[in-house]
């Protein structure tokens, strides 16, 4: 792709041990949110670091407007990261740590003051300028740091869960915003994340990655309509398994229809059934293993333990 | 008033328990201050109060030469030394090479070897017929270095010397420790909005660890500024360090001029105490809730 905001090419770092990342390909258009997903340990980190320049890579390459960046020190390298935690200089107050990088720039004064007002607005935080990050939430933190690094009107912004270590309210809250932000200043986000959640409902794309390769990469829905492994299957969204003659049936919950009875095209006995809410939960019993779907309350009042249940299933995979 | 009664009793428990502690520091520490101060403002004949041990160490040229003497080689020392730990712990701190960790398990070792033994042994290098002197003997005659005497005993630069042996390793330590305090994403994060490492020296690492590093250094001064055993065995005879010099009063029994010098020597450590005390104590703006 000639327009790409961000390439990254067969990329491979390895650390001493024998742990990263191999033969990474992404790439990003401008404007475009990505996120980088996996569990712990898949190596989003390592991509997110070389991108930002804090690690070097054994081969490949990382262009950002088609010009490579990879002998590029962090310092001069056109993207902004924000880390895990401890992103703010504790000894800095919150204007301070936003003036820090437009002084080095060499921003005019007035200028400076005007830019920091208004991101301290568009983050909805303001007149907390005189604040040391001691005395501020990590919510409050955290924005403050996607703040200090929008400031320098990166060409990639690069997020590393940033909002793990909020709680789940937040965290939503936070999601939204910056989902928001993004769109209106039309910034390039890799946006890193352990929970496939989130990812879903972040991002344009969502790369799923597994043991420092990329699995699959695509929309969130194609994701979820369409898993290419076993893997992401079982990652992204609820599924259920099921072994029949030597191939792995995968059928999600949504996507199995019950009604009383044998004759389906798998039939169970109900093993739970679980009031969730607005939703029941229900686990049937089977010759290939459990079955899980949802149902509604209605329905529910109908299955007690130990009925038979015939099932069809609307969609399923096969790997 | 039965009120009252079982706590006059409960003050009167605390103070038993206490009263062992209090008479023991009493006895072995603040009894002989009280009585050392008292002797520095006594006339070695009559007893009587006077100022003229005092106004001597003060007037007279020799002590005066060994008070500044004194706060110099400290002042040389504590400079030195902090930036030699200084530089180390960087070092220690921000490399991960074979070499660093290497360091970093045997940087203390120079600690646990006993005073005596490393300034014998340092003598023994550095003293003009020492190791290095016999090494230099092996060069040819012709040699500028042949027979090259290091002239680093008897002087300050030896005191010196001897003091950065073991006072960089303890400053390394307490620095250190305030340098792995600083994570690394700080670092980074500095690095990202386009900071040099020199600005990031200057920015954020010494910001964050400045206290820390005063802290060191009181404790540095401290210890030199009354240490007797090194100067003693390597110091010149003149000026000397104020410790061998209280040695000195005291061997010719002038006790009254003796203890004016202890409490001068107190004196200095007690305005390091009170860098120590406001440095820990001052709340950092950023540590205010
Ligand atoms: N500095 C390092 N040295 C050695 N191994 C590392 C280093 N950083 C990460 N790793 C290893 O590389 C793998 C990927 O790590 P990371 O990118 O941090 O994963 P993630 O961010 O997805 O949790 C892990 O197995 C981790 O233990
Ligand atoms: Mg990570």
């Amino acid at each position: 792709m000639a327009n790409a905001k961000l390439e990254i090419v067969n990329m491979t770092k390895l650390y001493n041990n024998g742990d990263g990342v191999k033969n990474i390909n992404i790439s990003v258009e401008e404007g475009e949110l990505i996120t980088l997903l996996g569990p712990s340990g898949c190596g989003k980190t390592t991509i997110l670091r070389a991108i930002g320049g804090f690690n070097d890579i054994q081969s490949g390459d990382i262009l950002i407007d088609g010009r490579s960046i990879i002998n590029m020190a962090p310092e001069k390298r056109p993207t902004a990261m924000v880390f895990q935690s401890y992103n703010l200089w504790p000894h800095m107050s919150v204007y301070d740590n936003m003036e820090f990088g437009l002084k080095l720039r060499k921003v005019p004064k007035a200028e400076r003051k005007q830019r920091i007002t208004e991101m301290l607005e568009l983050v909805k935080m303001p007149g907390v300028e005189k604040k040391y990050p001691g005395q501020m939430s990590g919510g409050q933190q955290q924005r403050i740091a996607i703040a200090r690094s929008l400031l320098l009107r990166p060409e990639v912004l690069l997020l590393d869960e940033p909002f793990s270590a909020l709680d789940a309210k937040i965290r939503q809250q936070m999601r939204e915003e910056l989902r928001k932000i993004q769109t209106d200043l039309n910034i390039t986000v890799v946006f890193v994340t352990h929970d496939q959640e989130e990812a879903m409902a972040l991002s344009d794309r969502v790369i799923v990655m597994n043991k420092g390769t990329i699995e699959q990469c695509g929309a969130p829905a194609e994701i979820y309509d369409r898993p290419v492994s076993r893997y992401v299957a079982d990652f992204i969204g609820e599924m259920n398994f099921l072994q029949i003659n030597g191939k792995t049936l995968a059928v999600r919950p949504e996507h199995v229809r019950v009604r009383k009875g044998t004759g389906g095209e798998l039939d169970g006995f109900v093993r739970t059934v679980m009031m969730l809410g607005h939703y029941v939960e229900m686990t049937m019993d089977t010759d290939y293993g459990i079955v899980k779907t949802f149902i509604s309350e209605e329905e529910a009042r109908e299955y007690h333990k130990g009925d038979p249940v015939a099932m069809d299933f609307s969609k399923s995979f096969e790997y | 008033m039965v009120k009252n009664k079982s706590k006059w009793k409960s003050a009167m428990l605390i103070v038993g328990f206490l009263a062992p502690a209090l008479i023991v520091a009493l006895g072995i520490v603040i009894y002989p201050i009280i009585n050392t101060i008292i002797k520095s403002f006594q006339d070695p004949s009559t007893g009587a109060f006077t100022l003229e041990n005092y106004s001597y160490l003060f007037t007279n040229k020799l002590a005066r030469a060994h008070i500044w003497y004194t706060i110099w080689v400290t002042v040389l020392t504590v400079v030195l030394a902090i930036f030699f730990s200084y530089l180390l712990a960087l070092y220690l701190r921000f490399s991960n090479s074979r070499i660093a960790s290497v360091i970093r398990s045997l940087y203390l070792l120079p600690r646990f070897v006993p005073v005596l033994v490393a300034v014998y042994a340092l003598k023994m290098v550095l003293s003009d017929s020492g190791l290095i002197n016999r090494l230099s003997m092996l060069l040819p005659e012709s040699w500028a270095l042949h027979n090259f005497k290091p002239g680093l005993l008897y002087n300050a630069k030896g005191i010196i010397l001897a003091n950065l042996w073991f006072n960089i390793p303890f400053a390394t330590m307490i620095i250190s420790a305030a340098l792995s305090g600083i994570s690394s994403s700080i670092v980074e994060s500095a690095q990202d909005v386009g900071a040099g490492k020199i600005r990031i020296f200057f920015k954020m690492i010494l910001p964050l660890s400045i206290s820390d590093v005063m802290i060191a250094a009181t404790f540095v001064f401290m210890s030199n500024v009354s240490s007797f055993t090194t100067p003693y065995l390597i110091g010149a005879n003149h000026p000397m360090m104020l410790g061998v010099y209280l040695r000195k009063q005291f061997s010719s029994r002038k006790y009254e001029l003796a203890a004016a010098v202890s409490c001068l020597i107190f004196l200095f450590s007690s305005i390091s105490a009170i860098v120590y005390i406001y440095t820990n104590l001052k709340e950092k703006a950023w540590e205010r809730d």
